[in-house]
């Protein structure tokens, strides 16, 4: 008897015991005014911007040197499922970052509109476009990212082509590829369309080589005519450019990032549409084919009423999350973030276009000397204007375009169906 | 020998006479050991309910929720009548019904290697480890090799080139990509069913082989007739964890080798819930794909056990 009551007492607080190991903890609070602000991004575990990092939290730290500033550094490829989640389950951080477009505009439901805090810094930074939604401001811009055309001055003069003399028009720029393709065996342009991706910088590039300054301004406001020649032209290029042999083999199986790249860098292909900062950039592409052979040009035009220029718009901004409990501290450790000072540093480490238009760049080389100046006329992307939903269907119909399964007819319709909502 | 039975033996011995009957137990024992097992077996349960069946249906009622504007608000039906208006999510359910018709050939090809392996074919040793060796590999470097061998200018079509045939865009062609991945799938996995099925083989009857070579049955007839019949359990139960493997872990092949693509042809509602709530911050649709994902195991689970038990009774 003694035995049987000692057992069965024995499971009991064993089975309390699991209990209370599965009981969830209670919450711990995010941060607050005195304490602790907590900041996820992709950026603060990369070495390059640790400089970067150390600047901002000296900058804020100056103006509120009690609160400890936390950078929880999350994998980018998880990084919106990560974040998603957490604001879900009210554990998200304080600030965040976010890419400019639609990542940020599918979730300002859960940001802080900074609008009220930041009014000092609008003249400086350049790209909030990309971080606003219903004329409201949601992230303050760090980096600029656009989508310049690239070329390999090498090849272009290994082909007796004049490298300073880049093509203007559409019929130029192929038949310029044609003599490169003659002369040197590479392909006109490194294209990578595994994630769908290289439609979005073909529409941003494009787009300002054959839209009208009209069609263009109406795209960005959200009044977009999917209808408009100028637009199906874009596509059909898009599908003209891989049938007639300009690509590089094998588009929707090749990644962008960085396969796409490596074979411009390689000098496998003369041109290839890249980035203003971070990847696929004129420092990678320096590294590899010198600094004087990096090349940028405007989009060849297409259309004698447009006016090609450098589609870029805000690429990563810091926003401040609604479940903080003090906005206004947030916001200023976000401009500190935006601080010139800190952005001078991501800019020489990192190779990004800082949003902060003043720093001086004269050191950098002839592309990035072309990039800023052409930042002073260019024009927002017009991918960055479509919501997250958009852009991923666009990717997938632009795989059925170069694999001849679709029309473009059929791929303008079901856009301007999601595209509405 | 049919019809034998052994002498009925006495159950219980007759109690002496003339001794009382024991004493009844004390009520207080009889409760305590009436509820033991109830208590023992509490916290299995528990973890179960608590951290299985309770998220499961916290996930089934989320997905009656809507997203983005009308976060929390109950919304009925929308989240399933927009997945299955979804033709994305239709091309997923596809690709599940693509890969229930491929099953045999991943049940079959471990079966089969299996089979030379315990005929002891020349070098059954060497392919015995060799064979077995995919399966210690990470999807994602599988992926990756993967990604290398099959690229379009990658050594698979510099092979086909050398034999004048046309190279094959593997992982960008949506009407090929599907058959790639799996195919990848099949290769990654099958060295886990060839080993069940060599365990299979050892309670196969040797003797059965013996008599059926010595009455000069063909290959194909030993394996008709006499290897499939001795194997019908090993066959059943590779076909329920292959199904299971496919349906729960092709996700790390899906994102390293096609991102879904191209044009969403490689897409399964694994792959869709993940991008619906990462990518496409739409967590209540996810939560309903999740819910038919479930659905799904369900039904084919239910109906392989149905199978297993059908097979049982024939034995």
């Amino acid at each position: 008897m003694k035995r049987t009551l000692f057992s069965a007492a024995l499971t009991v607080a064993l089975a309390l015991t699991a209990g209370c190991g599965s009981a969830a903890g209670p919450a711990a609070p995010t941060g607050d005014a005195s304490g602790k602000l907590v900041v996820w991004d992709w950026k603060s575990g990369d070495a390059k911007a640790a400089s970067y990092v150390a600047k901002a939290k000296a900058d804020f730290a100056k103006q509120h040197p009690g609160v400890t500033v936390e950078f929880v550094a999350q994998p980018y490829d998880q990084y919106y499922t990560l974040l998603g989640a957490a604001v879900q389950a009210k554990r998200g951080p304080d600030v965040m970052l976010f890419n400019g477009g639609g990542q940020i505009r599918d979730r300002v439901a859960d940001l802080v509109p900074l609008d009220p805090y930041v009014a000092d810094d609008r003249s400086r930074l350049s790209g909030w476009d990309a971080f606003s939604k219903d004329g409201k401001t949601y992230a303050e811009p760090v980096t600029l990212q656009g989508h310049p055309v690239y070329y390999d001055k090498g090849l272009y003069e290994k082909a007796g082509l004049d490298p300073a003399a880049p093509p203007r028009t559409w019929e130029e720029f192929v038949r310029d590829c044609g003599t490169i393709s003659a002369k040197t065996g590479a392909k006109c342009l490194a294209l990578g369309n595994k994630e769908g991706a290289g439609i979005q910088f073909w529409l941003s590039a494009m787009g300002t080589a054959s839209l009208t300054p009209q069609e263009y301004t109406d795209w960005i406001a959200g009044k977009r005519n999917w209808t408009s020649p100028d637009v199906k032209r874009v596509f059909e290029l898009w599908k003209l450019a891989n049938d007639s042999g300009l690509n590089t083999d094998g588009p929707n199986s090749t990644a962008m990032f960085n396969d796409a790249f490596a074979l411009f860098q390689s000098s496998k292909a003369a041109n290839v549409i890249g980035l203003m900062s971070d990847v696929g950039h004129w420092k990678d592409f320096a590294e590899f084919l010198g600094a004087d052979k990096v090349g940028v040009m405007t989009a060849p035009q297409v259309n004698p009423a447009a006016t090609p220029s450098l589609p870029y718009d805000g690429g990563i901004g810091y926003a401040v999350a609604k479940s903080t409990k003090d906005p206004k501290l947030a916001a200023d450790l976000v401009r500190s973030l935006s601080s010139t000072d800190a952005l001078k540093s991501f800019y020489a480490d990192s190779g990004a276009i800082a949003a902060d238009t003043s720093i001086d760049v004269s050191a950098a080389g002839p592309a990035v000397a072309t990039i800023v100046s052409e930042v002073k006329t260019g024009k927002p992307a017009l991918h960055v204007a479509l919501s997250s939903k958009t852009l991923d269907l666009m990717g997938r119909l632009s795989q059925e375009l170069l694999s001849g399964s679709i029309g473009v007819d059929e791929v303008l319709q079901q856009l301007a169906a999601s595209d509405k909502g | 020998m049919p019809g034998y039975s052994p002498a009925p033996v006495d159950r219980a011995p007759a109690r002496p006479a003339g001794r009382p009957a024991p004493a009844r137990r004390a009520p207080r024992g009889t409760r305590l050991e009436r509820w033991a097992p109830l208590v023992l077996v509490a916290p299995a349960v528990l973890i179960v309910l608590l951290l299985r069946l309770w998220p499961l249906l916290l996930g089934v009622n989320f997905s009656f929720t809507g997203d983005g504007d009308r976060n929390g608000t109950a919304v009925g039906f929308d989240n399933y009548v927009a997945l299955f208006g979804d033709p994305l999510f239709r091309t997923a359910l596809r690709n599940v019904g693509l890969l229930v018709l491929l099953l045999p050939v991943a049940v079959a090809i471990p079966g089969l290697l299996a089979t030379f392996i315990h005929l002891k074919v020349p070098g059954h040793r060497v392919y015995r480890g060799v064979y077995f060796f995919p399966a210690v590999l990470s999807p994602v470097i599988v992926g990756t090799i993967f990604n290398l061998l099959l690229a379009f200018d990658g050594p698979v079509n510099a092979l086909l080139g050398l034999a004048d045939l046309g190279p094959v865009d593997w992982l960008g062609n949506p009407g090929v990509a599907i058959f790639t991945v799996v195919g990848v799938h099949v290769w990654a996995t099958f060295g886990m069913a060839l080993v069940v099925f060599l365990a299979g083989f050892s309670t196969l009857d040797s003797s059965l082989l013996d008599a059926a070579k010595v009455d000069g049955a063909s290959l194909l007839q030993t394996l008709r007739h006499v290897i499939v019949p001795g194997l019908s359990r090993t066959i059943q139960f590779v076909f329920v964890t292959t199904m299971i493997g496919m349906l729960t872990s092709m996700f790390g092949l899906l994102y390293v080798m096609t991102s879904g693509g191209p044009a969403g042809s490689t897409y399964l509602p694994e792959y869709y819930v993940w991008i619906q709530q990462g990518q496409l911050n739409q967590p209540a649709l996810a939560s309903a794909a999740s819910t038919v994902l479930f659905l799904i195991m369900l039904v084919v689970g239910l109906a392989q056990i149905a199978v297993l038990r059908r097979t049982g009774k024939e034995d």
